[in-house]
Order: structure tokens, then C-alpha cells, then sequence
């Protein structure tokens, strides 16, 4: 095979697929990306055989073919070449020549029969979503993944499809982000499936802000396919856990909140929270929140915020980290913050269907 | 019975109201029954998995205070879904004749034999002795047959060899339902193969092991000299090796040292990864004082705590054992436990510590690594001077120091007889008298291992 591109174009296209690639594996095929030509484009595909990933990008096509070249080492050497025009010749045994400016690199791949290929989708069920709103919807819930291990369908987010809408919820137990998106689909679309945290991640990386991702779900396996790239993942086999049970019913107070004030007091804060018992506190008083936090033996900080706020006075105590992780990652200007009382849990809201329910810490006082 | 747990559910109930707020305690206890309560555990069945997380992560400290105020003391709470609902579904509340369906999900929990639920990561206490050992364990369980494979953990008695390779199996049977995990002593295999040739089923046989995802054998040290066996193995071996599936091993030596062992499998053994467990230093035998006291409910003086981890050293079994004596001694007679009456009560064990603490393995280590040969040498047949003296030394120190008999080091020296022993024990004898510098060496190193 041979071809050349420019460099700009070889290295975003390696950037979107290079992470799949993992360091240790047992198969040194897995630790190769792939390179296909295919009409006048060239697809790069890795997989660790949980997630797999494919992208593409034009080049002027010499000679058809295919080989494997390591990943990691492809990147380092395409990154730091001098010029932009780059010419790759692959010859029968896998050596890719690679050309650019006044260097040349020589580097020996495997071939490309061994490299295992990606699942067929052929009787899966399809949905269209919008790209901007999936990378949304993840961006909001994704942070709440649980990463023990022990609860293993807690290990990625929830893909719920029912009453035509997708449900996206993420939880590790003592909080829960769950975020609605409309969609159609026919009733028989209906599913439940849990996406793990790897391929979440890695399809990120990969949506933008324009176009659609189309969903396929066949057996244990899920394909994102997007303008010209391609995820393909497994998914975690067993049931999400009942979340609908998490979220608290009638809410007592509500106060409004701007949410970048308010993440910046918390990250102030936070500052003087301890390690240990790890807590912020806010004390609610009439228009106006305190926010504090202490660790003994060392010291105390303290903020004030005010608010529009006419409930009765009381204190509640959250893990700072999990108050401001929903803070970061949400894009409105102002949230909502409903509670009930000391004991019960936090529930963050904004205008648009979303909700994180967040449980409170006990006040030792 | 029903009645009792239920009666002792209410008055749990009651204790914990007061705790969480009236709308957690109705969203998350109202559907909760007690299904059975033994003197260190209290088992709970929820409607399905999302009470249990919530639970767990949320409430234990105010239902552990409501089980301490009611039951008198804290007990484990075990946790079991009725139901695996699917999200979004509403909360199904438990419907009559789950308890079969309970029945059967703890027997899948269960499923492979010989797997003693004790012995978990979890109740593991990592150490500098064993740090490796068990990271690479744990690798091995969290992505089997990607990272080492095959794993091959060695180490002395009562060390937790078992443990790690128990802790393997039950992370992943816990784990995907479709694992199929199967753990054995090197001893039952071989029964099994013989049992197989005796009634002609070969291929069943085969059939069973090979289609494990994960195999792992208990004392393969067992195998050796069973050559039959050792060919069935091998084959085992290499159809899961290539099949991806993870195996792990474990030994009381390293592979290169199990006698009669074929090489092949010495070099297929030594693949992966092989990983070492000391004895603990003392700040990991207090660690692991802690923690079975911990689990057994036991209160003990950390004076007490001290005396047994500094006089017991070569053992975690005997650890464990001489704090179970101690505990039940307090808790039957109810006298002060000082440190007389606890040094009578393990006077045998003491004793036994003091006496075993030098093994014919620890001396052939110590031994070669002063005179700089090779551990393997210690059972080699290869006699030139400079490795049959260390060898003729250290037959000498274990014929000293420990209690075993001429044949016993004959066969731990490699195969030799009584008689070789005996000379050289005489030799040794005589040269001591006349060099002043091998009696130095020799005294050197008896300290060293007495210490």
C-alpha cells in the first residue's frame, strides 16, 4: 500500500483512535492500529477487544492494501515530523517506509489478518440522535460513573430507551446524574443497556457539535457511528439498578443559584475541608448561605452567599467533590438546588430534564 | 423462625427510625425484611440491587448503630436481592415464594466448589511480604488472561497462597455470570486422572478442565514424580494457554525447585509471572491480628495484640489460632488476660515457634546466598567443591537445628541418602575442629537463622 497526506490530517486522525490502544495486553496485534485504504480515504481501526474505534481521512491513494503498525510508536514518530507532506510505502512483509521533509523511518508492522475484526451489526436495532445532544447528555452524567469495581453494572452509564425519550443515568451510590433526551424511535426500540466507562469516554472524544450519531444495539454489542468515525463496544452484561428509587419525592426548599458564584465559593471552601471527614457544610439563614468547612488542627474558611432564600434556617453537609463535580460540567447560568431537610438528599435541577440527587453527610456536631 | 426475625425487624425498625429522616427511612427500609440473624451476621432481603447500594453506602453507620443497640454487639449485614428488576421498572415489592429464588441466587454466588467465601480480597492484609503477590493476583482477577498468565504464586505454610487463589476465583464467579471458574488441589486432579484411566472416561475428564475460563491449582508442588499426571497436565495447560483462558498456580517453591518435575512444565510455569509471599513482618502480622479480631467480634489489649505478633512469626494459621485461643480463654473463664496466662496458654505453640523457626528450606537459602551458589544447587547432583561444601554445610545446620531425620534431609537435598548426610555431618564436624575459619562461618550463620 501507498499513499500520501498531510500531516495535520494523519495526526487527528490517530489522536481519535490512539487511546483505545492499551499498554499491556497479552496480544501484540491489540497494541497495532490498523490502516486500510478504502476508495480514496484510509481507515485507521484499534480495538482492545472490549472497544474498538475507526476513523478516516482523505490521502491521494497510490496503492491499495493493508497492514498493522504499532499505535503509540506510529503517533510519536508522525507528531514530531518536520514537514507536512508525509508519504507512506508499505511493502510485502508489513515495513512501512514513511517519508517526510529529509526524514525517513522505517517501521515493521504485523499483518493485517491478525488483526481481529470489529463486530457486525447486521439485525440490530437503529436510533438517530443528534451528536450535540448525546455529548451533552454524557458531559452531564458521566462524572457520577461508579468506579468499584465490586458493583460492576455501576461501571458505565445507562442508556435507557422508552416513551420515546433516552434516559442517561450514572450513579456510585451516594449520588445519581440522570438526564432525559427527546428522540424518536418505534416501541420496539425499547431498551435498556448499560455503555461501560471506557467506551463513554472514548466516544467523547469523538462527537461534535454538528451532525447525528447512529446508534446500533445488537446482542452484547453497541455501534456509535458518527460522520466518519465508528465505535464499537461491549456492553455490561446485567441489570441497572431501579434509580427511579433514588429520587426523592416532594422537596421543602428551593434556592436559585448562580452556578458559577456558586462553584467558586465551593472550590474556596473546599480548600480548608479535611481529608478525613471530607465535608462542606452550607447553613441556610434567611437570604443568605453560609458555606463553611474545617479541619481540626488546622483551620476554617468560610463564605458567605447571598440568596434568595425564605425557608426555615438549617444546616446540611455534602462531600464538596460530589457538589461540584454536576457544578463543572453543566453549562446554565443558574441551577436549582431543592432540599428537604439534614438528612434527606440534595437534588440539583436546571430548566431543561435533568437531575442530580446528591446524599448528604452527617453533621457531627 | 419467621416470627422471631420478623419480631427482631420491628424492634430494628424502631431503633433506626429515630436515626434517618422518616422519608429514607420509608423509601429505603419499609420494603426490607430480615430473613435470618446468627451471632456475627444479619442477613437482609431487599427488593432488588439498587437498596442494596444506597444501603450500603449511605445508611450502615445508622443501621449498624440500630443492630448494636438491639443485638448488643455489631454484626456483618449481608445483603440479598429478591429480584434483579430491570431499571426504570417501579420497585416491585418482594412477592410471596422469593425465598426459593434467594435460595438459588446464594447457590450461584457459590457455585464453585472448594471456594471458601472467607477468603477474599477484601480480608487479604497486604504487606511489604506479599504486596506483589497480591497486586498481581488482584491484575489477574480484574482482567484474566490479559495481564500474567500463567500466575504462579510460591511461598512457606500458612502464608496465604490458598487465599490469593481463592480471592481470584471468587472476584471473578462474583463478578460475570459466565466465568467458569474451577479451583483444585494438585492432589484431587491427580485422583480425578486416576480415577478417569480406572473407568475409561479420558475424555470426560478432559472435557471438564479444559473448558475452564479459569483454572487454578492449589499445591502443584504435588505433582512431582507423578509423570502420567504431569503429561495430563501439560496438555490442560497449553489447551487453556492458547484458548486465552487465565491459569494460576501455587507451590511452596519456586517451580525450577519442585523435584521431579518435568521441564517443560518448569519453563511453562515460569511464563507468566511468578510472585513470591514472605513471612509478614511484624507491623503486617499486627495488621492481621486486627483484622480477624476485627471480624470475630474480638476485644483484646493491644499489649496482647503486640505479645502474639512478635512471638509468632513463621505462620499466619498459628497467628490466627493462637488469637482464637486466646479470645475463647477470655471469654469462657472471663479472668484478666496478663501476659503469664497467655504465655501458658500457648505454651505448646511457643514452644513449637521457638524449636520450628529454622527450616531445611530457610537454611539451604541462608547457606547459598552466603557462599554465593545457586538455591538450586543446595539439591543439585553437580559436586564440585565449591558448591558440595556449602551443601555438606548446610546438611550439617539441618541435621542441628532441626528435628528432622537423615532420610528426611537426604530427600530435601535432592534425593541423597542417609548415609551421604551422615558423612557429611562428619565432615563438617572435622573440618570445624581444624579451621578456626569455617567454625566462624558456620557459627555465623547458625546465629543468623537462630535470630
Amino acid at each position: 500500500m501507498k499513499f500520501s497526506v498531510t500531516k495535520e490530517k494523519l495526526l487527528e486522525c490517530l489522536q481519535q483512535v490512539q487511546n483505545v490502544v492499551s499498554t499491556r495486553t497479552t496480544l501484540p496485534i491489540l497494541s497495532n492500529v490498523l490502516l486500510q485504504t478504502n476508495g480514496s480515504e484510509v481507515r485507521l481501526t484499534t480495538t482492545d477487544l472490549d472497544v474498538g474505534v475507526r476513523g478516516s481521512f482523505e490521502a491521494q491513494i497510490e496503492k491499495e492494501g493493508a497492514t498493522t503498525l504499532p499505535a503509540r510508536r506510529l503517533f510519536t514518530i508522525i507528531r514530531e515530523l518536520p514537514s507536512s507532506e508525509i508519504q507512506f510505502d508499505v511493502d510485502g512483509k508489513n515495513a512501512a517506509s514513511i517519508r517526510s521533509g529529509q526524514s525517513f523511518f522505517k517501521i515493521l508492522g504485523l499483518p493485517e489478518e491478525e488483526f481481529p475484526p470489529l463486530p457486525k451489526f447486521d439485525d440490530s436495532k437503529v436510533v438517530t440522535i443528534r451528536q450535540k445532544d448525546l455529548r451533552d447528555g454524557l458531559r452531564k452524567t458521566s462524572y457520577a460513573i461508579s468506579t468499584d469495581e465490586t458493583r460492576y453494572v455501576l461501571n458505565g452509564v445507562l442508556f435507557s430507551f422508552k416513551d420515546n425519550k433516552l434516559t442517561l443515568v450514572a450513579t456510585d451510590g451516594r449520588r445519581l446524574a440522570m438526564l432525559d433526551i427527546d428522540l424518536e424511535f418505534p416501541r420496539s426500540h425499547e431498551a435498556d443497556i448499560i455503555v461501560p466507562t471506557k467506551a463513554v469516554t472514548e466516544l467523547q472524544r469523538l462527537l461534535t457539535d454538528d451532525g447525528d450519531v447512529r446508534v446500533s444495539v445488537g446482542g452484547s454489542q453497541i455501534a456509535f457511528d458518527l460522520n466518519n468515525s465508528l465505535l464499537v463496544s461491549k456492553l455490561i452484561e446485567g441489570n441497572y439498578p431501579n434509580y427511579r428509587q433514588v429520587i426523592p419525592g416532594e422537596m421543602k426548599e428551593r434556592v436559585t443559584l448562580e452556578r458559577e458564584t456558586f462553584l467558586n465559593s465551593l472550590r474556596r471552601v473546599s480548600l480548608l475541608a479535611s481529608d478525613k471527614s471530607n465535608s462542606i457544610k452550607l447553613n441556610f439563614s434567611k437570604n443568605n448561605i453560609d458555606i463553611t468547612a474545617n479541619t481540626p488542627e488546622v483551620g476554617e474558611a468560610k463564605e458567605s452567599l447571598p440568596v434568595a432564600y425564605k425557608g426555615r434556617e438549617f444546616s446540611i453537609a455534602f462531600n464538596p467533590e460530589f457538589l461540584m463535580a454536576p457544578l463543572r460540567n453543566l453549562a446554565e447560568d443558574e441551577i436549582f438546588l431543592d432540599l428537604i431537610d439534614e438528612m434527606s438528599p440534595g437534588v440539583i435541577k436546571i430548566q431543561s430534564p435533568f437531575l442530580y440527587v446528591l446524599m448528604p453527610m452527617r453533621i457531627s456536631s | 423462625m419467621d416470627e422471631k426475625s420478623s419480631q427482631l425487624w420491628t424492634k430494628l425498625s424502631a431503633a433506626l427510625k429515630p436515626q434517618v429522616s422518616a422519608d429514607t427511612f420509608k423509601r429505603w427500609f419499609s420494603a426490607v425484611k430480615l430473613t435470618g440473624a446468627t451471632a456475627d451476621e444479619v442477613t437482609l432481603l431487599v427488593p432488588n440491587n439498587i437498596y442494596q447500594f444506597w444501603i450500603e453506602s449511605n445508611h450502615m453507620p445508622a443501621l449498624q448503630s440500630a443492630i448494636s443497640s438491639v443485638l448488643g454487639g455489631p454484626r456483618a449485614v449481608k445483603f440479598v436481592c429478591a429480584v434483579d428488576t430491570s431499571a426504570g421498572s417501579d420497585a416491585a415489592d418482594p412477592e410471596p415464594g422469593i425465598s426459593a429464588r434467594v435460595q438459588a441466587a446464594a447457590e450461584r454466588a457459590n457455585k464453585t466448589p472448594g471456594l471458601n467465601p472467607r477468603n477474599t480480597f477484601e480480608s487479604f492484609v497486604v504487606g511489604p511480604n506479599n504486596e506483589i503477590a497480591h497486586a498481581a493476583s488482584l491484575a489477574v482477577a480484574q482482567s484474566p488472561a490479559k495481564t500474567y498468565n500463567p500466575l504462579f504464586i510460591y511461598g512457606g505454610v500458612g502464608l496465604g497462597k490458598t487465599h490469593l487463589m481463592q480471592a481470584i476465583g471468587q472476584y471473578l464467579g462474583a463478578r460475570g455470570k459466565s466465568t467458569r471458574v474451577m479451583y483444585l488441589s494438585s492432589e484431587l486432579f491427580i485422583n480425578e486422572f486416576i480415577d478417569a484411566i480406572q473407568h475409561n472416561n479420558l475424555v470426560k475428564f478432559r472435557k471438564r478442565y479444559r473448558q475452564a475460563d479459569l483454572l487454578l491449582i492449589d499445591d502443584i508442588h504435588f505433582l512431582g514424580g507423578k509423570e502420567r499426571s504431569q503429561e495430563e497436565f501439560f496438555h490442560t495447560f497449553n489447551t487453556l494457554f492458547d484458548g486465552h483462558k487465565q491459569i494460576v498456580l501455587s507451590s511452596d517453591r519456586p517451580a525450577s525447585e519442585i523435584a521431579n518435575l518435568e521441564h517443560r512444565l518448569v519453563s511453562r510455569f515460569e511464563w507468566g509471572l511468578t510472585a513470591e509471599l514472605q513471612p509478614p513482618d511484624v507491623e503486617t502480622r499486627m495488621a492481621i491480628l486486627r483484622k480477624k479480631a476485627h471480624t470475630l467480634k474480638i476485644k483484646l489489649r493491644d499489649e496482647i495484640f503486640d505479645f502474639l505478633a512478635t512471638r509468632i512469626k513463621t505462620n499466619v494459621r498459628r497467628l490466627e489460632g493462637a488469637l482464637m485461643r486466646v479470645a475463647s480463654f477470655a471469654s469462657l473463664s472471663g479472668k484478666e488476660l496478663t501476659h503469664e496466662v497467655v504465655e501458658h496458654l500457648l505454651k505448646d505453640i511457643l514452644q513449637e515457634e521457638a524449636r520450628r523457626a529454622v527450616t531445611i528450606d530457610q537454611i539451604q537459602r541462608r547457606v547459598a546466598e552466603h557462599f554465593d551458589v545457586r538455591l538450586a544447587d543446595m539439591t543439585s547432583k553437580r559436586r564440585p567443591a565449591n558448591i558440595a561444601f556449602p551443601r555438606q554445610i548446610a546438611m550439617y545446620l539441618a541435621r542441628e537445628l532441626t528435628k528432622a531425620s537423615l532420610n528426611e534431609i537426604g530427600e530435601a537435598f535432592g534425593g541423597r541418602d542417609h548415609g551421604t548426610v551422615l558423612h557429611a555431618c562428619k565432615l563438617v564436624k572435622k573440618r570445624m575442629k581444624e579451621q578456626d575459619k569455617i567454625r566462624q562461618t558456620i557459627s555465623f550463620i547458625d546465629s543468623a537463622l537462630q535470630r
